[in-house]
């Protein structure tokens, strides 16, 4: 019987289908999974495959899938697999690949011995199957053979005696069940026995007998004398067989007895006596023999057992035939058939979907177009029908994107098997862990992957983690672990690879890249370590000392990359030597329609893709502080505090230098360009919209700064820009790291010298300006005098949803009331605890970077910190907190102490006024130059050392610095890079340094960030800046560490 | 076209040939090979690509390359704006190559088909197959599959200008 190319297709697929899911089940049981379940479903996927097989002719298949099934069948009873036998099924599932594409295959059904299954490659791609099936029967050792006849025996002993008992009755219903049991244990071994030595007749009555007591052992059923009677006589019947095949004797004879053995024991089972009584003694024989359907006592049964008779009503007919029951017959039947899941779910070629999408992405530019033509006409109608148009499109496309997606799992699931067969061929143990497996991915960018993730897999196993004798030696646990993990994250699917293996090595790299002529040797100290990784991307690079057969195949990470960045993402690798690697790849959800911001640059206009941009500044050239600047030649803008170095789309595409950065207002969009971002200056911002990506021509593309083209909803076409090839036509990788470094340089340089800190000046009704450091300021607003209103005495404004006190700085620094006959009054907001305070100046000017030193011996008034001496000018400096105290006590702090509450000893009270000086050694973290310098003051006042931190890593660093000791931290909250309460978590983690007292002072002494204060581990809570409070406090904490040492 | 009409065509003993002006040349194309001619398009300009490059069209919702033949051939391209386009397919990629001015299609004998003589300019002949004489005119036919290879990035410097 021919086929037809699609059948064969269709029937490709489906079995592929079943094959891995086989596989998937198989993977499971090997990791301690739900054996019964996926014992369940491995063996429906063989069956139906064998059943597949045979419709369509193939034999070979056929006949290897039922001694898969045979196989399998052993193990129906067991509640694990041992991994010897997971393996050969597993090379069962790909001989059966090799199979069904009409190859040939030598397969050996051994466990033990020395096996890998020769798969021999055939020599020709014959799609005819091949007559003879070449599949051996395993040779096996006589000792083997012999200890399996042995164990034959001594089971049919153990079973007649049982048999023996039950037949002498007068047992209770339990030890019946008990020696039921026990007999189809014995003979369910037996049976597995058989099958697996080949034997295959002895494997088909002990079938036969086991079935026979299905019922019983349901309890459904009791044991009739006919069957008992069988039963004994099949045991009879294996004896003999035993002994045959120990003299090596033809067994032809007895063949041909044991189908007529199986038919009676079929009989008798039908024709057991119903346990009522639930006594399990043995019934008399029912009158006689009717196969009439009885009725069932579980529906399950009765399905089986109606199946049964049926068939059986044929075979007793045939009996004097040489009939032998196919032990496929499974007795549990699935009465749920699950393959009818795939009634849900319709197969679709995958270019009928490809096309879809192309439309797709017509009709979205014609919904644009329609939109704007609508956003122009004055029509309802038309306006309204547009709106309607524009929503079900939306939906539509949503729709159509979800069609082409799939999980990852589907991809990321078969490296359990990658990972298993490796770790065995390795000699390596390793554990594979997957995250994520549900998030989706579109179809091509899942087959685009596939390989490279194959690659890195490989590679971890391979390169990355180290033989258990390595592990153990360098203090590793002997198991190795892969961790990979996938997640959406800013419209794009991120995929980490993580191993604990043995890392990256810098200088080994180094050493290839020298080798391979990669670099020069000049260059070496020049590379950061992310460009020392990257290396390993370039063709022709492979640290391997030899290419081994798993994964260098002279495909190395550069065709991964190329892989990668083809489908428009991006890989990157990070590592810490000895501890292992980590490969994260980040792909765009989709290539077809991406949201972009629409940008104008000289007469034409340009599309950037949504995924890259991450904020929009606008500079006025104009400000003091923050302008464009120049370093070492490269435009650049300090972004809260980090340099962005800056690129003028202009003088990208027209290559002319823009070199004025005078004036003007300038807008920047910042862009990520992977390995940083960077700021793109551009003239205009239009719109964003959704906009559909057409391929360039190569020519065009080849220019690396265009990714494709658009046509907007006005009918113009757009570019859409490249982020990561403008940054690399403006050299900007070199250029940001030499501007980096510079003003990490600076950076140092300040901070060495002297500190610079940032202050809001405003004028007051006095001649001398005045200044808040700026990071008290939350907000600066400007009120009508005449929304001023009175709560009592006290002027107070409605300000958002709240009601501002207001103060009048000119009040309490004892000046002169201001200008009242202004419309407006400017006010500065503090944030005090939990509340704003507005406080009313005359005038807000400016803000001042400065690096001058406060100097607070002038201290004339209460409410000022000090006067700044500036090259300038004197600046007297506001301390905010105390001036608003002065007016509203209750915003005064309410101290928090930890549960033990505490009286300090006698030694912490003030003497005369001051505080006795304690020789210790404090570690102030402070990232505001004014507090640190503040505090830094006041307590070297006492007699304190101190050292200074910039910020709470720094803190931690130096705490790690076995040459530093400190008696108290004292730190701030709001800092960079590691902030109070990271730090003070981070502290108590540490098994030397737990201990220590640690002080946390803060602007923000809200309820809350008191007690996560408290609760990360500080001692004390204060707020900024009570000098008697703090020194108070920092002698009470030292004096009580002291004494508990 | 189906496969057959097209064969037919081949095998017949005339050329047909659309032609177009390029600074005063008369210059032809093979009609099979073109899929349309159009008019005046706007043309959006891609920076840094080069000079024969006029930019990209957007012809009914398709993005269409606009190829200067003008710049090709290394004319003086003062770029006057009436200009006609005709639209061919090169490298799986719709490209509207710009003439001056699109003139009729023509039927010739194949047995008249000569090379380029001599007093065509290098720049020129790069791009030209041969040469049908019409009524004291030369009419050059377009290689297309030599400009198609302009389109390959690995171009020689010397021989594009870039702007």
């Amino acid at each position: 019987m021919s086929f037809s190319g699609e059948e064969l297709d269709e029937f490709k697929a489906e079995s592929l289908e079943l094959l891995e899911n086989a596989e998937k089940q198989l993977l499971s049981i090997d990791s301690g999974g739900d054996f019964r379940a996926a014992f369940d479903a491995t063996f429906r996927c063989f069956h139906n495959l064998k059943g597949a097989a045979g419709m369509m002719d193939l034999e070979n298949l056929q006949v290897h899938t039922h001694k898969l099934e045979e196989l399998l069948m052993s193990f129906k009873e067991a509640t694990s697999m041992p991994k010897p036998y997971v393996t050969l099924f597993l090379r069962g599932i790909d001989a059966s690949r090799i199979l069904i594409d009409g190859g040939v295959v030598d397969f050996s059904y051994d466990v033990e011995g020395d096996g890998a299954a020769s798969t021999k490659p055939p020599a020709t791609r014959d799609t005819q199957v091949p007559k003879a099936p070449a599949i051996r029967t395993p040779e096996l050792s006589a000792e083997a053979i012999d200890e399996f006849l042995s164990e034959c025996e001594e089971i049919v002993e153990r079973v007649s005696a049982n048999l023996q008992a039950m037949e002498a009755g007068g047992e209770t219903g339990l030890a019946v069940k008990s020696r039921t049991d026990d007999i189809y244990r014995d003979i369910h071994s037996m049976k597995g026995s058989a099958f697996l030595y080949a034997y295959k007749k002895l494997g088909d009555l002990t079938h036969a007998m086991e079935s026979s007591l299905e019922k019983i052992r349901h309890e459904t059923h009791l044991p009739s004398k006919e069957l008992l009677n069988a039963l004994f006589r099949s045991l009879e019947i294996i004896d003999q067989y035993i002994q045959l095949v120990r003299s090596k004797t033809d067994r032809s004879t007895l063949d041909l007895l044991i189908p007529n053995m199986e038919n009676v024991l079929n009989i008798c089972a039908v024709n057991l006596p119903l346990n009522f009584s639930g006594t399990g003694s043995i019934a008399k024989p029912p009158v006689s023999a009717p196969i009439a359907l009885q009725a069932p006592m579980t529906p399950q049964l009765a399905t089986t057992s109606s199946m049964r008779d049926a068939e059986l009503y044929e075979t007793t007919k045939m009996s004097d035939e040489n009939f032998s029951l196919p032990s496929t017959k499974d007795i549990h039947q699935p009465i749920v058939n699950k393959e009818s899941e795939g009634a849900t779910s319709v197969r679709v070629p995958i270019s009928l979907l490809d096309n879809l999408m192309t439309l797709m992405g017509e009709m979205v530019l014609v919904r644009n177009q329609v939109i704007q033509f609508a956003n122009k006409s004055d029509d309802l109608e038309f306006s309204s029908m547009s709106k309607r148009l524009n929503v079900v499109t939306s939906e539509i496309h949503e729709e159509m994107m979800k069609t082409r997606m799939q999980p990852i799992g589907n991809v990321l699931t078969k490296f359990n098997r990658v990972v298993r067969d490796l770790s065995q061929d390795l000699g390596k143990q390793i554990n594979l862990h997957l995250h994520g497996t549900e998030t989706e991915l579109d179809k091509s960018l899942l087959e685009a992957i596939k390989d490279p993730l194959t690659h890195i897999v490989r590679n971890s196993c391979d390169h990355g983690i180290e033989t258990p004798e390595a592990r153990r030696k360098s203090g590793k646990t002997e198991v190795g672990n892969i961790t990979i993990r996938a997640y959406h994250e800013g419209g794009q699917v991120i995929i980490e690879i993580q191993d604990d293996g043995k890392g990256l090595h810098r200088d080994a790299i180094l050493q290839k890249a020298l080798e391979k002529g990669l670099i020069t040797q000049a260059e070496v100290p020049t590379l950061t370590e992310k460009q020392v990784f990257n290396l390993i991307f370039e063709a022709g690079f492979s640290t391997a000392a030899k290419i081994t057969n798993v994964s260098g195949r002279g495909v190395g990470m550069d065709v991964v990359r190329t892989n990668i960045e083809r489908i428009g993402g991006t890989v990157e690798l990070a590592s810490a030597a000895g501890s292992g690697t980590k490969t994260k790849i980040k792909i765009p959800l989709t290539l077809a329609i991406i949201p972009a911001l629409i940008v104008n640059s000289g007469n034409g206009t340009y599309a950037i893709p949504q995924v890259r941009l991450e904020e929009l500044v606008r500079v006025e050239q104009s400000s003091a502080t923050h302008r464009v600047e120049i370093v070492h030649g490269v435009p650049v803008f300090r972004l809260r505090g980090n340099i962005l170095p800056l690129v003028d789309l202009n003088a990208v595409l027209t290559r002319e230098n823009r070199t004025d950065y005078r004036d003007g207002t300038l807008n920047i969009a910042v862009l990520n360009a992977d390995q940083f971002s960077f700021g793109l200056i551009i003239d205009r911002i239009q719109d964003t919209a959704d906009i559909v990506v057409k391929p360039l021509n190569r020519l065009i593309k080849s220019l690396q700064i265009y990714s494709g083209a658009t046509v907007l909803g006005d009918g113009a076409v757009a570019l859409i820009l490249d982020i990561p090839g403008i940054a690399k036509v403006a050299r900007l990788e070199t250029a940001a790291a030499r501007a980096i470094e510079t003003s990490e340089d600076l950076a140092e340089k300040a901070k060495a010298s002297s500190e610079v800190q940032d202050y809001l000046i405003v004028r007051l009704n006095s001649p001398t300006k005045h200044g808040i450091v700026l990071g008290f300021v939350h907000r600066l607003e400007e009120f009508r005098r005449s929304e001023i209103e009175y709560s009592g005495r006290l002027p107070v404004v409605r300000y958002r949803d709240v009601i501002l006190p207001l103060i009048s700085a000119n009040e309490h620094l004892g000046y002169p009331p201001g200008d009242s006959s202004s419309t407006f009054v400017s006010v500065v907001v503090i944030k005090k605890k939990d509340a704003l305070y507005g406080l009313m100046v005359d005038e807000i000017m400016d803000t001042l970077s400065t690096a001058a030193d406060l100097d607070s011996k002038i201290n004339a008034h209460s409410g000022i910190f000090g006067c700044l001496n500036t090259p300038q000018e004197l600046i007297v400096v506001i301390d905010p907190f105390d001036v608003i105290e002065r007016q509203y006590p209750n915003s005064k702090q309410q101290e928090l102490y930890p549960a033990p509450s505490l009286a300090s000893g006698p030694e912490a009270q003030p003497v005369d006024g001051q505080f006795p000086k304690i020789p210790a050694t404090i570690l102030l973290a402070e990232d505001t130059a004014f507090f640190r310098k503040a505090i830094k003051a006041v307590l070297e006042k006492t007699g304190y050392k101190v050292v200074c931190a910039n910020d709470g890593q720094e803190a931690m660093d130096l705490l790690a610095d076995p040459r530093n000791t400190f008696d108290l931290i004292v730190s701030d909250i709001e800092m960079p890079r590691l902030n109070g309460f990271q730090l003070a978590e981070a502290i108590r983690k540490h098994h030397t340094h737990g201990k220590l007292p640690m002080l946390a002072v803060s602007s923000r002494a809200d309820i809350h960030s008191m007690e996560a204060g408290l609760k990360a581990g500080y001692d004390r809570y204060l707020e900024k800046l009570k000098p008697t409070i703090l020194l108070s406090a920092v002698s009470e904490l030292i004096t009580k560490a002291r004494k508990a040492a | 076209m189906s496969a057959t009409a097209i064969d037919y065509v081949r095998r017949r003993p005339v050329e047909q040939l659309t032609t177009f002006l390029i600074d005063g040349h008369l210059f032809g194309i093979d009609v099979l090979k073109i899929e349309e001619v159009t008019g005046k398009q706007k043309v959006y300009e891609v920076p840094r690509s080069p000079s024969f490059i006029r930019g990209l069209v957007n012809l009914r919702g398709q993005i269409v390359t606009a190829l200067g033949l003008r710049e090709l051939f290394q004319k003086d391209s003062s770029r006057r704006e009436d200009q006609m386009s005709v639209v061919c397919k090169l490298d799986g990629n719709l490209v509207a190559l710009v003439v001056d001015s699109i003139g009729d299609v023509v039927e010739i004998e194949r047995s008249l088909f000569e090379s380029p003589p001599d007093t065509i300019p290098a720049e020129v002949r790069r791009f030209i197959k041969g040469i049908y004489k019409m009524n004291g005119q030369l009419m050059s036919v377009i290689d297309l599959a030599a400009i198609e290879k302009e389109f390959s990035p690995n171009t020689d410097p010397a021989t594009t200008r870039i702007n």
